[in-house]
């Protein structure tokens, strides 16, 4: 268990995502649309490098022969098989309580005055930020 | 007993590890395949594929893409950092996708299946081969059975291609006596005649459901049905018989169907035998000498105490073959793939069947 920043909010932008290896564990994350999710990158299924695959949307549930298309940048697409996967919570699309993914808790924390080495404080604004991701 | 004395005699070397009867060889470009094609073929090959049902997903396992570029399959040293060197292979089966018998005009789809023999030939099986780890097949165009046995013969002895391949969509089941000197040739040869999915519906060949189905995913499921078709055709036409010693090897078809299927057809054959009466043995019993399923894409029960009833149903002990099908979307892990099994029955499917089948 630990805290582990993994870079600053200004080089992480919205729509990216960054695979890496924290305290041993294979892991991806995200930002979708300035939130970050933390995956473990690993496909619950056959192993692939889940944090690799397309990131996108998907159809929504419909009506037989209805297409409503959804939650661009949301889904994602293990690179092996297709699965997909919400990114925002680790779950499988098609069998949501069975088949899921580790998530880990990303946040966000403002610099520190001292790190900087400002004497006064100032509002933080979230650009300003470091990425940590707790295991 | 004789005393071995000659001191000279070759040890054939026995590898051990797994071997993986379904593994994709792409060229590097259309053009590589061109210019193993002389002209007219040259100058009207375009690639081309197999025209409809492709996955809207992902083709390919996304991670297989080269990082030097190029599409997936096409550099040998990528697939054997990913695969061969990653699992352990002893033997990869190299399938190429020609997909040469959905033509028209068969003299097309000829010179098509011989380009891709010459370039297999060239490279995955000469200058990538510095170690014998692949092993090739002989792609041949169905439609021109006659020029399918010329083909045969012309690689007959290679040491590397170890089996002749084509896909299964066809304009007739595989049982028909128009296909015989592709087996004559194979049965002379002592090559197997594999049959891997690709181009049903497709071109000339007719599509093995009421209709073309509307989505890839029922095209995808259903591929299983061509190769219940095939396979109870080869054995009312009593194919085994006027060949005896040719065999078939039904990859990427499914596997959970095959012992119902055959249950299905022994009974008939009780009630029936008077319409197919050169049939000596009943038919679930031509198997074993005449018949292998590859494993990919493997069903996968909930339960896998189920598989393994499967398993036993269908003799996988001595029919089934691992197969991981790389670099497609619906690639089998050597380690994933299977629930566990039992180390004899492990080694059986994942080494020993294909080692014998294929008398590597």
């Amino acid at each position: 268990m630990g805290k582990h920043v993994i870079g600053a909010v200004a080089e992480f932008p919205a729509g990216t995502r960054r695979t890496m290896v924290v305290e041993g564990r294979p892991i991806g994350v995200f930002n979708v649309n300035n939130t970050y999710y933390a995956l473990k990158n690993s496909c619950p299924h056959q192993g692939a490098p889940l944090c690799v695959g397309t990131v996108t949307g998907m159809t929504l549930p419909s009506r037989p022969g209805e297409y409503v298309y959804g939650r661009e940048g949301e889904i994602l697409i293990c690179p092996w098989h297709g699965w997909e996967f919400d990114i925002t919570n680790g779950k499988s699309i098609f069998d949501p309580h069975k088949c899921l993914v580790k998530t880990y808790d990303v946040t966000v924390e403002a610099e520190e005055a001292g790190e900087t080495g400002e004497l006064e404080t100032y509002p933080v604004t979230v650009e300003s930020g470091k990425i940590v991701v707790h295991m | 007993m004789e005393q071995q004395t000659d001191t000279k005699v070759e040890q054939k070397t026995i590898r051990t590890g797994l071997i993986d009867c379904d593994v994709h060889p792409y060229p590097r470009s259309t053009e590589e395949i061109r210019s193993y094609m002389k002209k007219p073929w040259r100058d009207r090959y375009n690639g081309g594929g197999r025209g409809f049902f492709g996955n809207p997903v992902q083709g390919d396992r996304v991670d297989a893409r080269p990082p030097q570029g190029g599409s997936s399959g096409s550099d040998p040293d990528f697939l054997r950092k990913q695969l061969i060197d990653e699992y352990g292979h002893a033997y990869a089966i190299l399938m190429p996708r020609a997909f040469c018998n959905l033509h028209p005009d068969p003299d097309f789809g000829t010179a098509i299946a011989a380009a891709y023999n010459d370039w297999l030939a060239d490279t995955w099986l000469s200058k990538y081969n510095h170690d014998g780890v692949f092993k090739g097949s002989i792609t041949v165009n169905t439609q021109d059975p006659l020029a399918a046995a010329r083909e045969i013969e012309r690689w007959a002895g290679h040491p590397h291609f170890v089996q002749v391949m084509t896909d299964s969509g066809a304009r007739s089941p595989f049982g028909q006596r128009e296909y015989y000197p592709i087996y004559e040739a194979c049965e002379k040869f002592g090559l197997p005649f594999a049959i891997h999915p690709g181009t049903d519906g497709m071109g000339i060949n007719t599509q093995p459901s009421p209709g073309y189905p509307t989505h890839y995913i029922e095209w995808h499921t259903c591929l299983s049905l061509g190769f219940q078709s095939h396979l109870v055709s080869f054995m009312t036409e009593g194919v085994f018989e006027r060949f005896p010693g040719f065999k078939i090897v039904l990859v990427e078809g499914g596997v959970s169907w095959l012992a119902p299927l055959m249950w299905r057809l022994d009974a008939e054959y009780k009630a029936l035998r008077s319409e197919v009466p050169w049939l000596k043995r009943r038919p679930t019993e031509y198997l074993r000498d005449h018949v292998r399923i590859t494993s990919q894409p493997l069903e996968r029960p909930d339960k896998d105490d189920h598989l393994l009833q499967i398993f036993d149903m269908m003799d996988a002990e001595h029919l089934l073959m691992f197969s991981s099908d790389y670099p497609h979307w619906d690639f089998d892990s050597p380690t994933r793939a299977f629930p566990k099994l039992p180390e004899a029955l492990r080694r059986r499917i994942f080494f020993e069947n294909a080692l014998e089948f294929y008398k590597l």
